[in-house]
Formats: C-alpha cells, structure tokens, sequence
C-alpha cells in the first residue's frame, strides 16, 4: 500500500529519515516496525573528520527548531571501518550522505559510498546552512551542475542532490542537477535562521545563524516540492516540516514521491512507525495505495478571481 | 563511538498520580504498558505530552522512583515551556517517554564509602541510587547531602531521612538544617573527618553548584562524577545538539566532544572539560 519508486530505487514505504536526524549508523532503527520505513538517509559524512560547532547547537520556537550542528562527523576513515560494515545487515536501503567544501571532497565521499555494499544510494548536501565554504554550489546552478557531474562520473548508485531552500529560485538549480545526471532531487535542507535572546542581546545558538526545521516550515517545502517537480522530470523526495500521516500524504499530492522525516523523530524515535501506521489507515479508508496521490494536485497555477464590481 | 542503550523503548505512559511536592515542583507518576527492569541510578527519560502539544522537542528528566514494575516517577521542577506542557497532562491521560537511556553513576564496591550530593531538583537521581545503596548493605558507608535554597524546597525529605543511610540538610536560607550551601555543609564535614576522602562522590544539581563541586574535587583531590543538565534534542543519539567538552587524555577518548545523552548525563570530572 505505501510502496513507491524513487531515483532507481524500489521502496517499502515513501517515508525516510531526514539525514541527521536519525544518527551516523543504523542503531536507531531498532525503533521502528519493519515495512514502516522505505530507507535510511545517514548524517552527512565529509572526507576528514570535523568536530562540528560550539554550543548551543540548538534551540526551539513554538513551532520548530533551530540548528546549528555544523557537521560533526568522524570522517570518511572512520566511517569505512566503524560504519560501513553495520551496513550490509540492515534490511532497507541505507542512503549515504556526502558534504564536503570543494567538489574534490564531495567526488571523494561520492566514490568512497560507490565501492560499499551496504550503500543503496547517494544524497549530496550541497545545502548545509551551518558550515563555512560551499555555499556555492547550493546556490549557482554551474556550481551545483560541476559537483553532480563529477560525482555521477564515479559512482555506479542511484545519485540524489539535496537543495537548499535559501535561493531565490531553486528551480535552475533542479534542472542543473537534473541534466547532470541527478536520479532524485530532495526539497529541501533547513532555511537559514536566527533566534536571539532579548535580554542578554545575544543569538541563541553559538554560531548564531541556523537552521530551521520543525513544522514551521512545512508550507515552504510543499511550495518547493511543487515547483520543483513541476519543473523537472526526476523525483522529487520532500523534506521539511512532516510530523503527521496528513503532512505525507499532502507532499505526495504536491509532487513528492517519497518523504523524509527528521525533526519529529526526535519527539518519539518511532515517530517514523506512528506515521506510516497513520498512512495506511488514511489511504485503506479512501480505497487508495500511496503511489495514487504523487503529483495529483488538483490546482493548474491559478487561483480563482475575485468578484468584480 | 558511545552506542545507544539496548534496553531503551519508547512508551506511552498513562498519568497515575501528579502530587505536588514543594513549589513549583510535582512528581508525575507514569504507568507503562509493560514491566520494565530496575533502572541505574542517574539514567533518564525524554518526556513530553501525547497530546501532541507543547514544544517540539521532547525533555529530559531523570528516573525518580520506581515503586513497581511498570511504573515510574519523575520530580518535575516546572521553569519553562516543557515543563509546563508536562504539568496540563490530566490523570488518564499519556504521557510519550523514551526510557531508560544514558548512563547512570559508577556502582562503587560496597565497601567503598559514597557522598551523595544534591542541590533542588538534582536530587531525583540519589533516591535510587541510596536504595541501592542500603540493598547492597552500604547504608553505613553512605551519606547524602541536600541542599536548596530554602526548606520546602528540600524536596520530598522526608523519603530520603527514612533511608538508613545518613542525610545531611542545608538551605540557604537557614530555615532547614544547615544554615549555608551544600557544598558548605560538605566541606564542614570533611574537614570534621565525617566523610572520607576516599570517598567517591556524586553530585546533581544546578551547573553553578557543579562547578563549585567540581573545583573543590581538584582542590581536594577527590574522585567525583557530576550528572550534567545538558540541553538535549533527541536524548537517544541521533542529532548531535548535546556535545560535553572532553579532556584530551581522558577515558572517553580523543574526540572533543561526548554526547551527553549517551555517554552520560554522568560524567566521572576527570574525562570532561568542565
Ligand atoms: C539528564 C537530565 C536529567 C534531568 N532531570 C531533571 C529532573 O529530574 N527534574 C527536573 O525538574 N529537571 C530535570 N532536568 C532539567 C529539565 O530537563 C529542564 O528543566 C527542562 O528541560 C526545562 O524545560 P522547559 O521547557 O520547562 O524550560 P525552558 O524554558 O526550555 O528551559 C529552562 C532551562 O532549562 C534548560 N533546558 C531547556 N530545554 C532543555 C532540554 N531539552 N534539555 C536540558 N535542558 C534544557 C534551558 O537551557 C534553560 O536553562 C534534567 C535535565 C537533564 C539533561
Ligand atoms: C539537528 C539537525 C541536524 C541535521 N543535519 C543534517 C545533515 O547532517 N545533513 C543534511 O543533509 N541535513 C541535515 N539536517 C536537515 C534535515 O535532514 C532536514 O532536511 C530538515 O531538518 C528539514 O526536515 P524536518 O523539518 O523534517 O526536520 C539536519 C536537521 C536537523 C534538525
Ligand atoms: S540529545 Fe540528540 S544526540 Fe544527544
């Protein structure tokens, strides 16, 4: 009933995990009831180890959340050995996560998760809003359509690009990924961010600037979810705001073919489990399978007009 | 690299009990749907309302008592908007609880004498881990120091003086016990030759009291763990948000930050930058 497509992969359920949000290994899945989750998206893995921002790293706003993680991650060394080989027992398909500054550390990540077994996929975070250097290729599609090119070019696995929402238009940037030979886009990374403590005059978050995720932010996603998969002819795998069985099944109308789940994991690390539970009831109630709903938008771009006087 | 518990679920708890217990503060007595195992002293919880309301994140609070097999409690100060969301949760109604996770305080051999340490809230963990105590037939080699700012604010005593082993009181304002901090108190006992500094002790409480506790541990060269506040995200892992600076050449090895929620909220002072 929830079995969808995505970018060469055939998938259980549309939802997955948001990368970050659910660890840097698989230990958390012991949390969810197997069919529930269609894969698992890793933290973003650089090639050399980065210890990440001060605290605070995080703080809330009725709504959602700011972050500012800044990629803490042991790097690729570590992640061969200590990681990889959990990998190879996980029963879905595990997406590897690749950051990096320059195109060399996204081509090293990208043909390190080539030649591992237990990798199914690729989702490049050319959109991390907290970390120094990159920018561009999250913002200017011949920056972005470099990076994809040079990943495709090694790797032998479906190639996912994640964007960034903090463009003035995301949609050159889809179609650069596209035609560099991108088999999904994912919409999208957090929106930059700042929360600031009145009384101390000082940001909230260490590195001040953030990320914002949560709820908050889920008509922004739809919004690019919907632009963006009417623009290109790839998937496209929302992410941004879905906490609730309704949230999903809405970005599948918007054009999304499959779903990432992140900030609401931290809530109950089952989260992922109560929605897909959700999702089929709501589907079995309406005589639907999830793949009916994916860009059935009822809406051609207009609105209807006012009343003349 | 710390790895999650292998015991850690994540329930929905119904509401059995919601007394108060001094100001601004009420224990929230949970019934789980299952029996769970005794839980180490210092392990906690991520609380938040099944109601779905409330802040986004779910909070951290330690295991307070278990008074059955499936049944918990928590001492809930109540500061802020979680706290408050936790306190509208009726009789009845759920409440969503990750349970247990991290790590708890060093088990000590029983012939080994243990200084328990607590400011206001902080002292949810030493039920527990005093009960163990008195189990273990340690009650002589026990004491507990509980400190607040004013009387009622010494939060359930009465539980802890009915313990064997020794409580000691102090309040800030006089009112209760020793006139003074805790750490006052402490002090006047080891320099009374009360309590051993071979001792190992433990200490809860706001980050102000464990700072002063951690420099009297290196001022008196004492072995001591602290259990860290630590803003939490998720509290099983997975979003990086609860980084404690590490030493260096300490136990929990080179990388400089330890994940709160797993590799503590207790941490033996020697192994964190604190
Ligand atoms: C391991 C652990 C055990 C704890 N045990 C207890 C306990 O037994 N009883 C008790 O009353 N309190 C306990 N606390 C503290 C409790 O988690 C905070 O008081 C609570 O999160 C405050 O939330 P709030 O929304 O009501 O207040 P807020 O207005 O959000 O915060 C008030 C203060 O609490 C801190 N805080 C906010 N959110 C968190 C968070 N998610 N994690 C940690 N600190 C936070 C803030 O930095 C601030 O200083 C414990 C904390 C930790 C980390
Ligand atoms: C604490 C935290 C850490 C994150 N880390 C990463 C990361 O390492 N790489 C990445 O591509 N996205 C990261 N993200 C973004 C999420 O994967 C997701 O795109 C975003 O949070 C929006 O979805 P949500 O509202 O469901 O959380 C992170 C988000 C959060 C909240
Ligand atoms: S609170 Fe999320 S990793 Fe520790």
């Amino acid at each position: 009933m929830l079995s969808t497509r995505v970018g060469g992969l055939e998938l259980e359920s549309p939802l997955m995990t948001g990368s970050g949000t659910f660890g840097h290994d698989p230990l958390a899945l012991s949390f969810l009831k197997e069919g529930d989750l269609g894969a698992l998206v890793l933290k973003t893995v650089t090639p050399e180890p980065r210890t990440g921002n001060s605290p605070a790293r995080m703080a809330e706003f009725p709504g959602g959340l700011l972050n500012s993680i800044g990629l803490e991650n042991r790097g690729l060394e570590y992640w061969k050995e200590s990681v990889a080989p959990l990998l190879e027992e996980v029963a879905v398909p595990v997406v590897g996560n690749a950051g990096g500054h320059t195109v060399e550390d996204f081509v090293a990540v990208s043909e390190a998760f080539s030649g591992m077994e237990g990798i199914a996929a690729v989702e490049l975070n050319l959109s991390c809003p907290n970390v120094d250097g990159g920018l561009h290729f999250s913002t200017r599609a011949d920056s972005a359509a470099e990076v994809v090119s040079a990943c495709r070019r090694v790797l032998d696995k479906p190639l996912w690009v994640k964007l960034s929402p903090n463009v003035t238009d995301t949609v050159p940037l889809a179609r650069a990924c596209e035609e560099s030979g991108a088999d999904a886009l994912t919409v999208c990374n957090t929106l930059l961010g700042l929360l600031v403590d009145w009384k101390s005059r000082k940001p909230l978050l260490g590195r001040g600037y953030g990320g914002v995720s949560g709820p908050a932010v889920l008509p922004i996603a739809m919004r690019l979810v919907h632009q963006v998969s009417s623009s290109v002819s790839i998937p496209v795998i929302a992410s941004g705001g879905a906490s609730r069985p309704e949230d999903v099944l809405a970005f599948l109308v918007a054009g999304a073919s499959a779903v990432q789940i992140g900030t609401a994991s931290f809530r109950r690390p089952d989260a992922i489990s109560t929605i897909a539970a959700g999702m089929r009831s709501l589907l079995q109630k309406n005589g639907l399978v999830a793949s009916d709903l994916v860009g059935s938008l009822k809406w051609d771009g207009g609105g209807e007009k006012p009343r003349e006087n | 690299m710390a790895e999650l518990a292998a015991d850690t679920r994540v329930w929905t708890g119904k509401v059995t009990g919601k007394p108060a217990c001094g100001p601004d503060t009420f224990v929230l007595e949970l019934r789980l749907p299952e029996a769970i195992e005794p839980i180490a002293a210092g392990r906690f919880a991520m609380l938040s309302p099944a109601h779905g309301e409330g802040p986004v994140i779910p909070r951290p609070f330690s295991i307070y008592e278990q008074p059955d097999a499936s049944t918990v409690t928590f001492l809930v100060q109540v500061i802020g908007p979680g706290t408050q969301a936790l306190e509208t949760v009726e009789m009845g109604e759920g409440v969503d609880c990750t349970l247990p996770l991290g790590r708890g305080f060093q088990d000590p051999d029983p012939s080994r004498e243990l200084v328990m340490i607590a400011g206001g809230v902080g002292s949810a963990p030493f039920l527990g881990y005093g009960r163990q105590r008195v189990a273990e037939g340690a009650a002589s080699n026990t004491t507990y120091f509980f400190g607040a700012r004013t009387g009622d604010r010494l939060y359930d005593r009465s539980k802890f003086e009915n313990q064997s082993f020794r409580t000691v009181l102090a309040t800030d304002d006089g009112s209760l016990g020793f006139s003074g901090s805790v750490l006052d108190s402490l002090v006047e006992e080891l320099d009374g030759g009360r309590v051993s500094r071979e001792a190992l002790f433990c200490a809860c409480g706001p980050e102000g009291l464990l700072h002063a506790f951690a420099a009297l541990c290196r001022e008196r060269d004492l072995e001591g763990q602290i259990s860290l506040e630590t803003y939490m995200g998720c509290g099983y892992g997975v979003c990086n948000a609860c980084p404690v600076p590490t030493r260096p050449d300490g136990a929990l090895g080179h990388w400089p930050w330890a994940k709160s929620c797993l590799e503590g909220p207790v941490f033996p002072l020697e192994a964190v930058a604190f």
